[in-house]
């Protein structure tokens, strides 16, 4: 049986091209416009379909226990660094995007040679650290499709100006977002006499407002490894993306949200190699 | 046997539809958080922007005869 929004879309239709052949044949014009309304209405209803939702606490059930597993494999583990977002150069596949953790707090990045080594596996033993999936890679590869682009031929002032129309009007994921790079200026010495002023994106402020995931960043509040560190899926997805524009390692500085997780605001920084 | 509107009540009946359905499109847009509304936002949206402009295009013809006329 067809749905009830098509069977009265097919009906709208019928009886609207029957008035249109009868005002035709009768010459009378106010059956011509009901005929028009009708017509255009039922193809309206045809053409305008219903898309498919599902409830919010559905998303929260069916995320939350992998990021609870995450924070208690890192928190068993005892990898103390921050986490790391690798941009697609640190790997073969130039699509990609991975969470770097290191085991001691004080080490340093590892260089794209020795993550290559290594990249298929989680734990790693050239880099001593961890190599993780981010819990956002999927939701920053459906930013792609949507947008129609692949972060890594774009850069920030890209994301600065396509993100929130994605978040609000195609995503429907939040009803706000805003994006503000905060530069760095740092002096470049030529020579003697001249040197050169280079802006640099290092701080990226992004605040999003009343987010489909507001409930999911209230409960990620209480796993220390997940909020402020890999990020919530949402954060994690915004973070993959900047490692991807910027083409630089990325990680979450600090993560500040309401009471009622209506306004989450993520700091990235931008890592200079 | 003839169709019973002219040129020119269509183009009434085409702003009518159109101003309705820009209204109605810009009212459910999730800039203003509605967000609750099950109907796909952007084929209501291009179905509105078509009816301006089909709206503007017997408006530009009605300039054209204008101009034209001697």
């Amino acid at each position: 049986m067809p749905e009830p929004s098509k069977l009265s879309g097919y009906t709208l239709l019928l009886f609207g091209t029957l008035s249109l052949l009868l005002s035709t044949f009768y010459e009378h014009s106010i059956l011509a416009f009901i005929g028009l309304g009708l017509t255009f209405w039922g193809a309206l209803l045809l053409y305008i379909r219903s898309e498919n939702y599902v409830k919010r606490n559905l998303l929260n059930s069916t995320t939350l226990p992998t990021l609870e597993n995450l924070n208690q494999i890192l928190t068993e583990l005892g990898y103390q660094g921050n986490a790391i977002y690798l941009p697609p150069k640190y790997f073969k596949d130039p699509e990609t995007s991975k969470i770097f953790i290191s085991k001691r707090k004080s080490t340093n990045l590892p260089t794209p040679e020795e993550i290559r080594q290594e990249e298929d596996k989680i734990l790693l033993k050239n880099a001593e650290g961890a190599l993780i999936i981010p819990p956002g890679l999927s939701l920053s590869k459906l930013f792609e499709k949507t947008l129609g682009t692949s972060f890594t031929k774009v850069d920030l002032e890209y994301l600065q100006q396509n993100l929130p129309k994605l978040f609000i009007e195609d995503l429907e994921i939040a009803e706000n977002l805003e994006i503000q790079t905060k530069p760095s200026k740092t002096a470049k010495k030529i020579n003697d006499s001249a040197s050169v002023i280079q802006v640099k994106y290092n701080i990226i402020h992004v605040k999003i407002t009343n987010s489909v995931y507001k409930d999911m960043c209230k409960e990620a509040r209480k796993l220390p490894r997940i909020c402020g560190d890999i990020g919530c899926p949402i954060c994690s997805a915004i973070a993959c993306s900047i490692a991807k524009a910027s083409g630089k390692p990325v990680t979450i500085e600090k993560t500040e949200s309401t009471e009622d997780a209506k306004a989450i605001e993520v700091y990235y920084r931008i890592i200079e190699e | 046997m003839n169709f019973p509107l002219s040129f020119w009540d269509i183009s009434l009946w085409l702003a009518v539809t159109a101003i309705i359905l820009l209204i109605t499109s810009e009212l459910i847009s999730p800039y203003y958080g509605q967000t609750n509304i099950l109907i796909n936002k952007k084929r209501l949206k291009n179905a509105a922007l078509t009816m301006g402009i089909l709206f503007l295009i017997t408006v530009a013809i009605r300039i054209y005869e204008i101009i034209t006329s001697p």
